[in-house]
């Protein structure tokens, strides 16, 4: 945690895809996003971890669609006009995997600078520390710069 | 092709060579006295030290002329292969395979050492002759004093970096020639292209020898020039000449040519037919063509996987318009979308017949493993193929490797008895392993057979109980003890071998089978054997699925699996506790996909029933609506989901949604669990 926080500093500005999931807003490493797309109907897969309840197809490829709000304790909200999915690439047990994200609005393609991040407090948070890389300031807002591989593991 | 990095064509030529040589060195052990094989063999050698000079591999060249030297005396047919000489030959194929591949972990003194024995296997009083002097002494052909030569090689031959200069000069290696330049080729200054080889030459050779010798020398350019080869009739005296005397008496070479031999034009490079054994002298060059003629086109297996991709996509483009043309009313468009399934539909069958390998390639390897275990162990083993012609994806014959290794390395290990407790049962002393490969239905069946002393199932449960995997006492059949062998971790060999007896297999062995959507079965019979039965799809790729509703959701079930569909009746239906169905005076238990799936909403009114089956056990599947048959093109699910057992992937519909594929092995499983534990709970 602390080395990657150190590549932060180095590195300076990271480029973030800022989405809201219910209240909260997550910054998810741009790196990590091949595509943003409208909803899709999607295949529930009965009998899986409810964090990836369901896959979709995604240009003929069949991908799981993870529900961060699930890990995070939130109330899901029904689709709205707002709702995306974020596709991202991730790394799990060193095979590249495509997972699709569900998230209630998609802001915008940012910077957060290095003197944003914040250090994970260790008390007065209710999820577990481990889905959280660090947390950042973006416009006098607190965003959650979340640890997919851990989440999604 | 020609991107290709020419040290890896030819190591993977090379790779080619080595399992005809080996196969035929094996085959020599059965067959000794076949000359063929000891040709082929030496053919092998012959090509691998040729190529491996050219492309700069010095030290295989050399290790394998020497290797070739000592052979060529079995050759001669003066002495016979013994066991003892193939075993050596073979560590010095194995070497020189380390050459090419890893010549880091070779070492002179261990090549030294096998020559050391190779010679010693093929000694006697004569000193071993060098094999240029061999093939110049080879067969004569009656009277001849020699041939007549006439080259042409194509203009491009200079880029290939071949110097037809080099090859002159090993011609002349054969015997004393004469060589005169054809220049009527050569173009005026301005047309000419400097790297182009304008150059003819009409070449008379003096020498008593075999055309093998003369093709040899232009081996690696037959494809890229004209031989024509003619016998000399008479003798001229071989003394040199001033030049412009020789061109004197020598008319035009070109218009006047003796009716030619052979004349090897040869199809493009790629179209390399292995080399197989050739009737010997005068139709070789026939033979050769004859073999080209049946074109196999080497294709990097990459791009075979792209086009699979590609007629994947076709297939669930097609879906989607076939779907959309039965919605409208437009007539032409459904012949269109007609038209385009049923070439989607032959397009894909092509497809996958070009990814089609037999299964033959794969058996030929345990051939040198069963060779090596039998006389490590000193266990004689049989080793019988059968249905070799059998074919598999291309994909499944690389998985299938290593489970195969594991169960034909358990057969000799544990399987086969000693030669002492083999003749003390009654049973011959030479111990049988047979792998049987063979198509049922849209399965192959690879069987692993020996006729050593079968599973003791005693101490398999022994050893459960002990692990604490079953309790004492537990009735189990026979067979689910068995299951137990496939168990992580376990193994009841008293003694760790090199071999076998760690406990790691089986339990990988039936993973690797399970991923391949295949399933394993043991069966044994004490003092008799051990039958290990994979049993695996054809191909991994696309297969025939029946699409079924259940709830607002849709799934394919392959079609391989599918008996027969029945509705499921109101009688059914109201023994509701039982799960059983009556199918012809059958009982058959079901599964009530509706509960499964967890899905919504209330039930259709008919209920349909899809029977399946895996081996022999039957179940039913309640589902409520068959919709159809589907190409079903399998796209495996994540890691995320591979914690959810009864789906074997996913595939995408003509609307563009994903469905789910149905694991129907699981589904037996799990029907069968059900099953048992509603004896259970009756019983008690």
């Amino acid at each position: 945690m602390n080395e990657s926080l150190a590549g932060e500093h180095q590195t300076g500005a990271m480029q973030v895809v800022m989405i809201g999931l219910g209240e909260e807003k997550f910054a998810l490493d741009a790196g990590l996003v091949r595509e943003i797309i409208d909803p899709v109907p999607v295949t529930k897969v009965a009998g899986a971890r409810a964090f990836v309840p369901s896959v979709i197809n995604v240009r003929g490829n069949v991908i799981p669609l993870a529900d961060l709000r699930i890990r995070f304790g939130m109330p899901q909200l029904d689709n709205s006009a707002d709702t995306r999915i974020v596709v991202i690439e991730l790394e799990l047990d060193g095979e590249p995997v495509l997972v699709g994200v569900t998230a209630d609005k998609v802001y915008e393609v940012t910077e957060i600078s290095q003197t944003d991040v914040q250090q994970t407090p260790r008390v007065g948070m209710h999820w577990k520390p481990e889905f959280i890389r660090f947390i950042a300031k973006w416009r006098e807002e607190f965003v959650i710069v979340p640890n997919m591989e851990r989440i999604l593991n | 092709m020609s991107a290709m990095d020419p040290t890896e064509v030819f190591r993977q030529e090379a790779s080619e060579l080595f399992e005809v040589l080996e196969g035929a060195l094996l085959d020599l052990g059965l067959r000794p006295d076949d000359r063929e094989l000891v040709d082929s063999a030496f053919r092998a050698l012959h090509t691998i030290k040729g190529s491996g000079a050219m492309f700069g591999f010095d030290k295989v060249a050399s290790f394998t002329h020497e290797f070739e030297t000592a052979f060529d005396r079995v050759r001669e047919g003066e002495i016979k292969p013994t066991q003892d000489l193939i075993s050596v030959a073979l560590a010095a194929k194995d070497y020189i395979r380390a050459l090419i591949e890893d010549p880091q972990s070779t070492d002179d003194v261990i090549g030294d050492g096998i020559l050391d024995d190779l010679k010693r296997f093929v000694s006697s009083d004569q000193p071993v002759a060098p094999v240029a002097e061999i093939t110049a002494a080879a067969p004569v052909e009656s009277k001849q004093a020699g041939w007549h030569l006439y080259l042409e090689f194509e203009s491009h031959i200079l880029r290939n970096g071949s110097n037809p200069l080099d090859l002159l000069e090993d011609l002349c290696k054969l015997g004393p020639c004469f060589v005169v330049p054809v220049t009527d080729g050569i173009p005026f200054l301005d047309e000419m292209e400097p790297e182009d080889c304008y150059l003819k030459w009409d070449v008379k050779l003096h020498a008593v020898c075999d055309k093998d010798a003369i093709d040899d020398v232009f081996m690696f350019v037959q494809d890229e020039m004209k031989l024509t080869l003619s016998p000399l009739e008479h003798v001229e005296a071989p003394a040199p000449m001033p030049l412009f005397q020789l061109l004197d008496e020598e008319p035009a070479p070109v218009a006047e040519m003796p009716a030619p031999v052979a004349e090897a034009a040869a199809p493009k490079p790629a179209a390399k037919a292995e080399p197989k054994s050739e009737p010997k002298p005068e139709p070789k060059a026939e033979a050769k063509r004859d073999d080209r003629g049946i074109a196999t086109v080497r294709v990097q297996a990459e791009r075979l996987d792209e086009l699979m991709d590609r007629v994947g996509e076709l297939v669930i483009a097609q879906a989607r318009l076939t779907q959309l043309a039965s919605s409208g009313s437009d007539l032409s468009i459904k012949m269109i979308a007609e038209e385009i399934e049923r070439l989607a539909s032959s397009l894909r069958d092509t497809t996958m017949g070009a990814r089609m390998v037999p299964i033959g390639s794969l058996f030929g390897r345990f051939r040198r493993l069963i060779h090596d275990l039998s006389r490590d162990l000193s266990k004689p083993v049989e080793f019988v193929t059968t249905g070799e012609d059998t074919e598999l994806d291309k994909t499944m014959i690389e998985c299938l490797a290593d489970p195969l290794v594991h169960l034909i390395r358990n057969a000799i290990d544990h399987g086969i008895e000693d030669t002492a407790t083999r003749a003390a049962n009654g049973k011959t002393e030479q111990g049988r392993i047979e792998l049987a490969a063979v198509h049922s239905g849209a399965q192959v069946l690879v069987t692993v057979k020996d006729n050593g002393g079968g599973l003791n199932t005693a101490r398999i449960r022994a050893k459960a109980e002990e692990q604490g995997l079953i309790a004492a006492g537990a009735v189990l059949t026979d067979h689910e003890i068995h299951q137990f062998l496939f168990h992580p971790g376990f193994s009841t060999a008293q003694t760790i071998s090199a071999l076998s007896g760690r406990g790691v297999g089986m339990d990988v062995v039936k993973r690797t089978i399970e991923n391949m959507r295949g399933t394993i079965d043991l069966s044994t019979r004490p003092g008799q054997g051990t039958t290990v039965t994979l049993r695996l799809p054809l191909t991994l790729a696309i297969i025939e699925g029946l699409l079924i509703r259940v709830g607002e959701g849709r799934y394919i079930i392959p079609l391989s699996a599918v008996e027969e569909c029945v509705e499921l009746t109101a009688e059914d239906e109201r023994a509701r506790g039982r799960n059983f169905l009556n199918v012809r005076g059958n009982l058959v238990p079901f599964l009530r996909l509706r509960e499964i799936m967890s899905s919504s909403g209330s039930p259709d009114r008919h209920q349909k029933t899809i029977i399946i089956s895996t081996g022999e056990s039957r179940v039913g599947l309640v589902a409520d609506q068959i919709i159809g048959n589907h190409q079903t093109v399998i796209k495996s699910l994540s890691k995320l989901h591979s914690d959810v057992t009864i789906f074997s992937g996913a595939t995408i519909l003509g609307d563009g949604t994903a469905a789910l594929i149905l694991d129907v092995a699981q589904l037996v499983a799990l029907a069968q669990s059900k099953v048992e534990k509603q004896h259970i709970s009756e019983a008690a």
